[in-house]
């Protein structure tokens, strides 16, 4: 048995006393790759946020490396990378001067050749990275913060709609390396509404509607969760 | 890591944003135009000290020399009284321009001579003066408002916060270090151009440096102010115009209202006479004395000056000097209650000005800037003992040659008292205090 990384026992989150995240348990192991996946509204970014603590569980427990996220929040902040779903970095910046910075802010010691080597991995061209920020497409944006995460070389890895924005062969290669990460022992937590590209990358898939763990989609061996499952499931959940 | 590499961090950050770079050019070009306009108001009053100086040396000369006793040279010769501009003054005007700092005395009767001037149009006063002093005490806290506003309610709307935030080892100091060095550079655009003004008008490095610190003092309690609120978890979800508001309202309260209020409560509990009643009342003594019988004015005039029993007798039944300056006295102590009564409210009012500033940061900054300039009412006060001071040592050098009947000579009136002399001293006494 692997050891768990990521915790949610009966998590419940409020705000104005309305239910939003409602007695939901999950855990992720070291090396997995989870997507929660759900509709607009389904709690998605609020559980990313809760294991992130910009959001406040109202009852339950959230650890990350068993890390309390209402008590030891700074220590799991250093232990972890996360992507945004719209990355907004600094437009007065550099692509190159934005990591820098964010390092910094991370206190992480990274070397020039480092950062060079992220940008290379994630395969933004060359010509941009010492662009202003205010050119980026939002598919560099995105890659520069994807290089980011890889730089902080955190353990845990939250994405939220990681590949939003992202033309195909962008898809490909970020899911490629999210799979690299994966095998490499980075615990990778994605929140997504897109069925296909979480059915093609994740390990597992829980389904999340109105604030509850709804279904749970496991990958056999080498094969990949059924997407038509999965989508008949998310389908049945999200009818207009 | 230390607390200055993330001060260079979010410095080298914080200064590659152009606006920052023009906003802090507006900041130094202000403060050099309150700095430029405060040294031109100094150099401008002192030029007109010296000019009147000039004028008056020739004019004296001229009367003088026209006159055959001493009772027409004390009344044809004027003297000029003056407070001379501090070093610093440039920098805080403060009550200068409420106060008169220049008066043409003669040996008339004094009180009025001191109040007349409180009749002109005290326009200025109202509108305030745009000096270092305003710069830093009113206009300051918005300029911290402007910068801190929107520290945190920025990067939430440009959906940076929480990677901010999650990458940041510790978020606090991350605001913090920003605060810091964006009120740092806001001292900087201030100060540098008052440090220029302070050496080109020769102020003393002590009040220099104690400028610097009330300035740096006002700036971290704004400073402060901004960060708790814009920081505070009531803040995490307004926008940076909600924000913006509350942090005019506590301005507008602190720099508007309470000063209003207090000015209100202040003169409602304390009232005292105003100038022109005191100098209508040493007038009417003036004029009523011609009609009075002598006797009246000498009975008066006696009980203040007793050593010239036994020589108040009158060669004329009309007119004398000595009776005509006793009368002039004894004007100025019908007057004198109402003087004291006037100065007692001033000082009274100052004093609870004073108490009321403790709840005006902006209010007790200026205050404390004006003390510092000797610009204060203080230093007002101090210039108007200044003039009677003076004007009593006029009294004593021409009633010896009056009552004893000198012989009038030229020579005898070069050693009249000059009001340069007492100027020196207040300056030395200042200093040493």
């Amino acid at each position: 048995m692997q050891k768990e990384v990521l915790i949610a026992d009966s998590l419940s989150v409020s705000f104005n006393h309305q239910t939003v995240l409602d007695e939901v348990s999950f855990s992720v192991a070291k090396g997995e790759v989870f997507a929660l996946l759900g509709g607009n509204g389904a709690g998605k970014s609020t559980t990313l946020k809760t294991f992130l603590g910009t959001v406040s569980p109202h009852s339950g427990i959230a650890k990350v490396m068993g890390l309390n996220v209402t008590s030891e929040i700074d220590k799991i902040r250093a232990k972890v990378a996360y992507l945004p779903e719209s990355v907004t970095l600094y437009g007065h910046l550099t692509g190159v001067e934005n990591i820098q910075y964010f390092l910094a802010l991370a206190q992480v010691n990274c070397t020039d050749a480092d950062i060079e080597q992220a940008l290379k991995r994630v395969a933004l061209q060359q010509n941009a990275w010492h662009k202003k920020m205010s050119f980026y497409s939002k598919g560099m944006r995105q890659k520069t913060a994807i290089a980011l995460a890889l730089l902080r070389n955190a353990p845990v890895l939250f994405l939220d709609e990681p590949t939003s924005g992202l033309d195909p062969n962008a898809i490909d290669e970020f899911n490629q390396l999210i799979a690299n990460l994966a095998t490499e022992g980075t615990t990778v937590f994605m929140v997504t509404h897109d069925v296909y590209g979480a059915c093609h990358i994740a390990h597992r898939i829980g389904l999340l509607d109105q604030g509850k763990i709804v279904g749970m989609f496991e990958r056999g061996g080498q094969t990949n969760i059924d997407t038509e499952a999965v989508h008949a499931a998310f389908s049945a959940r999200n009818r207009p | 890591m230390s607390i200055f590499s993330n001060f260079s961090r979010e410095a080298k950050f914080l200064f590659k944003q152009k606006h920052l770079w023009a906003f802090y050019a507006v900041v130094v070009c202000l403060s050099a135009f309150a700095v430029y306009s405060g040294i031109s108001e100094a150099n401008h009053q002192q030029a007109t000290i010296e000019r009147l100086l000039e004028k008056e040396a020739i004019d004296r000369e001229n009367v003088i020399a026209k006159q055959k006793d001493y009772g027409s040279a004390a009344y044809y010769t004027f003297h000029l009284t003056y407070s001379e501009p501090s070093a610093m003054a440039f920098a805080a005007m403060g009550q200068r321009d409420i106060y008169p700092w220049k008066h043409r005395i003669r040996m008339l009767a004094l009180e009025g001579q001191i109040y007349e001037t409180d009749a002109d149009n005290p326009e200025l006063s109202f509108l305030g003066r745009f000096d270092f002093a305003f710069l830093v005490s009113i206009l300051l806290p918005l300029f911290v408002i402007l910068l801190l506003h929107d520290l945190r309610a920025s990067e939430r709307s440009a959906g940076r916060y929480d990677l901010l935030v999650v990458t940041a080892k510790n978020q606090h100091s991350l605001w913090l270090s920003r605060a810091v060095i964006l009120s740092l550079s806001l001292a900087a655009a201030l100060l540098i151009p008052f440090v220029v003004g302070a050496i080109v008008s020769q102020a003393p490095f002590a009040d220099v440096v104690l400028m610097v610190l009330v300035v740096l003092a006002h700036l971290l309690f704004w400073m402060v102010i901004s960060l708790v609120f814009v920081t505070s978890k009531k803040a995490i979800k307004q926008s940076s115009a909600q924000i913006a508001s509350v942090l005019l309202s506590v301005w507008l309260l602190v720099t508007v209202l309470v000063p209003v209020v207090s000015d209100l409560v202040i003169n409602k509990m304390v009232t005292g006479p105003s100038g022109g009643e005191i100098m209508l009342t040493q007038r009417e003594a003036v004029n009523d004395a011609w009609d009075l019988p002598a006797e009246d004015t000498w009975t008066e005039f006696l009980k203040t000056h007793p050593q010239w029993q036994g020589k108040t007798t009158m060669d004329s039944p009309f007119f004398e000097w000595k009776w005509y300056y006793a009368f002039q006295q004894v004007g100025d102590q019908k007057a004198s209650a109402l003087a004291t009564a006037y100065r007692d409210a001033i000082i009274k009012k100052d004093q609870l000005a004073g108490q009321f500033a403790l709840l005006s940061p902006p209010m007790l900054t200026q205050r404390i800037l004006s003390a510092i300039a000797t610009t204060d009412t203080q230093a007002a006060l101090v210039y108007q003992q200044q003039i009677r001071q003076f004007h009593k040592s006029l009294r004593e050098f021409y009633y010896p040659l009056m009552f004893n009947k000198a012989e009038f000579s030229l020579e005898t009136l070069k050693a009249q008292p000059q009001y340069s002399t007492y100027e020196r001293a207040h300056k030395k006494h200042m200093e040493n205090n």
